[in-house]
């Protein structure tokens, strides 16, 4: 059995190539300069330099974050390409127009871009090293009202909403990595779903970091107006470099009344490999605000990939019978560190959160589970179901649970629980009995350890997600 | 600025140090604690380990050291006497009250620490010092700073204390720092139950800041019992460090009902295959006060088994912080831990911040955790209402259940009944 558990672990990374695609890639270091050279490409007005310049400011006055339960040596921020974007010859009319290499990597990589798009019925927006390269179904989801492009266009077309709601859930001071983000955000996409309107379709954004030593700082931001509703998919991929790559992102989430977003990840950026050399850093700050009365904001992720993992994806429940949801899995293997987990913080009154989130170490990892819930003294009838459950294969690794809890308010129910388990010998024999092998049978309890955050994926990603943690722990059956 | 001002803190504490005498064990000890007591500096809430405790109110005020003990008499004390634990050694101010104190000699040793060194000089140097680590803890260092007597309770091998042995704290004066001081060394087989017990004659604030370190070798058995009923003014400051070895078990039970302000850390370390530990807490508090445990089991090798139990009952604007942490080492297999934090919120404006965290290292382990924060059950109320009980007595009823599950497990009966009396008289009022 152990020889089954060690080889678990060795499939290759395969989406660790590099797209030959001239790119241009700004030199490296950061200064307001970068910043306004970065602005200017992209054409941007002078509220939103202003923005950057700020976050910029109070970036340099903070300083890199010491509580989460991971190690690395200290990033030399002057060290990094702030800004990387395929060349493009001219500005893109079709997809047809879109760099055949390009169009090959999403290939390689599975994302439905073009045909294969209308098919899977998913909008998809992509987003290569820094800059959005295309965004598909834009003008069928212009039709019901839906604006779906990226956030540099946003900026041009719907100065409005970006100035009003930009910064307005992660403010620019928020933490190290945010600041950063704020200051030198790239690109990214926007997703706006007008009052009443049921997103028809699936809206999905790839990313991916090609170029070596830089980093990705890209700034999402979905609001849904009353009544309306939207269910979001973001994926993320990098090929193999031996240097550590910075992936510094800030989600932004609003819901107004009656308002519903699900948002899913699946993360799978290059981890290193067996060594723990090379991967990318995955610092990335998520937040939904529940600002209207009955919304509900969902978040799910699988995060599979990464050196290191710091992420919070959060929720404020500020609407009074708001609801939020966190449901998690997170694998780590080899050397691969991850400190993550959620934020729930009710202030409104009968708001309800539930957290799912399930840890599973391999090899020399250290899988952490950070979360935390607060309810405010207004936060009358509040609820909280948590319960976290960490697996361990083999011996090296570590399974952490930090969960905080902070109630201020005798109206309020919290519960949480958390177990440790691992792969069973006579879980192994059953199946052994009924002539499943060693492989297989671990694949199965995986999936089954995961089930309860796999059912809340979309279909075509719980797919994907299912394979992604097989391919993660495949290997040969010794 | 604010780095000065604890310093100085520290050391207006240290300015009524009695200076190391001679090269004894007991002064090296002494003189490595001063040391570490001038590098180190008061925790603020930006350490992750006392984010939600704030020291300030503790130290607004300067504290002198005790000039002369006060003098008490029997009856003074008699509030406190358990009758089920003859053998007792009182400590005033944290210092030692022979006139008031019954110590036993002979296979089970309770004596203070001063009166026995001359007999059990090897013993104190080797233990006294070495569980509760003062490198990273000024307060712990402080006190280690400050020892030279305190309370000793050897058991010998095989030996069975018949009745519970009673280590009394009292404080009496105003403003003045006590630093109690605990040893207790179990020898293989023996057993025994020993009641940690601080209490206050005086209403003022004043600072106590105790150090208890409890050994147990193998297939040694400790019932320990401590419970913290300081003043509504006082400042409790306490470090239980327990070491449990193959086959020996452990049973703490940690009350805290007193104090303005009081963290309690627990850190018990099974350091041989097979230990057994288990842990009850809890923090009952109103008003403003603040009641904060930290607890720590530490399973570094396998087989080892733990089991924890923490409540807090919150009233008032009080605030109640419970941070439970549970390691297993790396090869620590077949490790069976459990715990759970229970907390009960009675008012508006009382607060809960509760982490019940696990760190595991080893696959082959049993671990789990929960917590759960609330209110009482309106299931349960009405039930006791449809029985003909009022709204307040069954309210009344179920708070004082819902502590009285952590009490009944303290074996000695005057002490619990006691105990038992204060929470239903405490939850009369709220």
């Amino acid at each position: 059995m152990s020889s089954v558990l060690q080889n678990l672990v060795n499939k290759p990374y395969e989406h660790g190539f590099v797209t030959d695609i001239e790119s241009d890639t700004a030199a490296k270091g950061l200064s307001e300069d970068t910043i306004r050279m970065i602005s200017g490409k992209k054409k941007e007005p002078q509220w939103l330099l202003d923005f950057r310049l700020k976050a910029y400011q109070r970036w340099l006055t903070m300083t890199p974050p010491q509580w989460p339960n991971v190690k690395y040596p200290p990033i030399d921020f002057q060290a990094i390409s702030y800004y990387s974007a395929p060349k493009a010859k001219k500005k893109l009319a079709s997809m047809d127009e879109v760099d055949p290499e390009l169009l090959k990597t999403f290939e390689k990589l599975g994302v439905p871009m073009n045909e294969r798009a209308k098919l899977a019925g998913v909008a998809v927006d992509v987003i290569f090293d820094s800059v959005s390269v295309a965004t598909t179904y834009k003008a069928k989801l212009a039709e019901v009202g839906i604006i779906f492009c990226s956030i540099s266009e946003a900026v041009h077309e719907h100065p409005e909403l970006i100035k009003k709601y930009l910064g307005s859930v992660v403010p620019i001071g928020d933490n190290f990595y945010a600041a950063l983000n704020s200051a030198v955000f790239t690109d990214g996409s926007f997703c706006f779903i007008p009052k009443g309107v049921k997103c028809p379709m699936d809206l999905s954004t790839y990313f991916r970091i090609n170029t070596e030593e830089s980093g990705q700082f890209e700034r999402t931001l979905i609001i849904a107006e009353d009544g309306a509703s939207v269910s979001y998919l973001e994926g993320c991929t990098a090929p193999k470099f031996d240097t550590n790559q910075l992936h510094a992102a800030v989600v932004e989430l609003v819901a107004l009344d009656n308002a519903d977003i699900k948002y899913s990840t699946v993360q799978n950026w290059y981890a290193g490999d067996e060594n723990g050399v090379g991967g990318i850093y995955n610092f990335v700050t998520k937040r939904g605000l529940c600002k209207g009365i009955n919304s509900r904001i969902s978040w799910t992720q699988v995060e599979t990939g990464s050196a290191i993992t710091w992420k919070y994806p959060s929720c404020i429940l500020r609407g009074e019978n708001s609801v939020g949801e966190f449901y998690s899995v997170a694998l780590t293997n080899h050397y691969q560190q991850a400190d993550t987990g959620t934020k729930m913080i009710h202030l409104g009154k009968n708001t309800r959160s539930k957290i799912v989130a399930k840890g599973i170490s391999a090899g020399h990892s250290n899988n952490s589970y950070r979360g935390l819930v607060r309810i405010a003294p207004s936060a009358t009838g509040a609820r909280n179901y948590s319960q976290c459950d960490s697996m361990l294969i083999g011996d090296q690794c570590g399974a952490n649970t930090f969960p905080y809890i902070q109630v201020s308010n005798p109206g309020a129910k919290v519960e949480h629980e958390a177990s440790t388990s691992k792969i069973g010998e006579d879980q192994l024999f059953y199946f052994a009995q009924r002539g499943i092998g060693g492989e297989e049978a671990v694949s199965m309890i995986i999936n089954g350890f995961c089930k309860d955050v796999f059912q809340q994926l979309p279909m075509e990603f719980a797919v994907e997600a299912t394979k992604l943690l097989g391919v993660k722990l495949e290997g040969s059956v010794g | 600025m604010m780095k000065v001002a604890d310093n100085k803190f520290l050391a207006d504490l240290l300015a009524g140090h009695v200076p190391a005498d001679g090269g004894d064990a007991l002064g090296r000890l002494r003189a490595r604690a001063v040391e570490r007591v001038g590098a180190l500096t008061v925790p603020t809430t930006r350490d992750e380990d006392w984010r939600f405790t704030d020291l300030a109110p503790l130290t607004r005020i300067s504290y002198q050291p005790v000039r002369a003990a006060t003098a008490l008499t029997a009856a003074d004390i008699a509030p406190f006497v358990l009758t089920e634990a003859p053998a007792r050694l009182v400590f005033v101010d944290g210092i030692y009250a022979p006139q008031l104190s019954t110590p036993a000699s002979g296979a089970v040793l309770l004596s203070s620490l001063a009166a026995a060194l001359p007999a059990q000089s090897a013993l104190v140097e080797n233990e006294l010092g070495r569980m509760a680590a003062f490198e990273n803890n000024a307060f712990t260092a402080l006190n280690t700073a400050f020892v030279n007597d305190g309370a000793l309770v050897l058991l010998a091998r095989g030996a069975t204390a018949a009745q519970p042995l009673h280590l009394l704290f009292i404080a009496t004066q105003k403003e003045v720092a006590g630093y109690p001081r605990c040893l207790v060394v179990a020898a293989a087989g023996s057993s025994a139950t020993v009641i940690e017990d601080y209490v206050a004659l005086t209403p003022d604030a004043y600072l106590t800041n105790a150090v208890g370190e409890f050994v147990l070798a193998d297939d040694a058995r400790l019932n320990h019992v401590r419970v913290q009923r300081e003043s509504a003014a006082g400042f409790h400051i306490g470090h239980t460090a327990v070491s449990i070895a193959h086959g020996s078990r452990y049973h703490g039970i940690n009350i805290g009902f007193g104090a303005r302000l009081s963290r309690h850390n627990v850190e018990v370390v099974q350091t041989a295959e097979g230990g057994e530990c288990e842990l009850g807490g809890l923090a009952m508090v109103d008003g403003s006060q603040l009641a904060d445990t930290h607890t720590t089991i530490d399973h570094t090798k396998p087989h080892g088994a733990s089991r924890q139990q923490h409540k807090c009952i919150v009233g008032g604007s009080a605030r109640a912080v419970f941070n439970g942490r549970i390691v297993v080492r790396q090869g620590a297999q077949l490790t069976n831990s459990s715990q759970s934090s229970r907390n009960l919120l009675l008012s508006d404006r009382a607060r809960i911040d509760t982490k019940p965290q696990l760190e595991i290292f080893a696959d082959d382990v049993k671990c789990a955790h929960g917590a759960t924060v609330g209110q009482l059950d309106a299931d349960e109320v009405f039930y006791l209402k449809s029985r003909g009980l009022s709204e307040a007595t069954a309210r009344s009823l179920l708070t004082y259940a819902f502590g009285a599950e952590i009490l009944r497990d303290i074996p000695v009966a005057s002490l619990r009944q006691r105990l038992e009396q204060t929470v239903l008289a405490r939850t009369e009022i709220a």
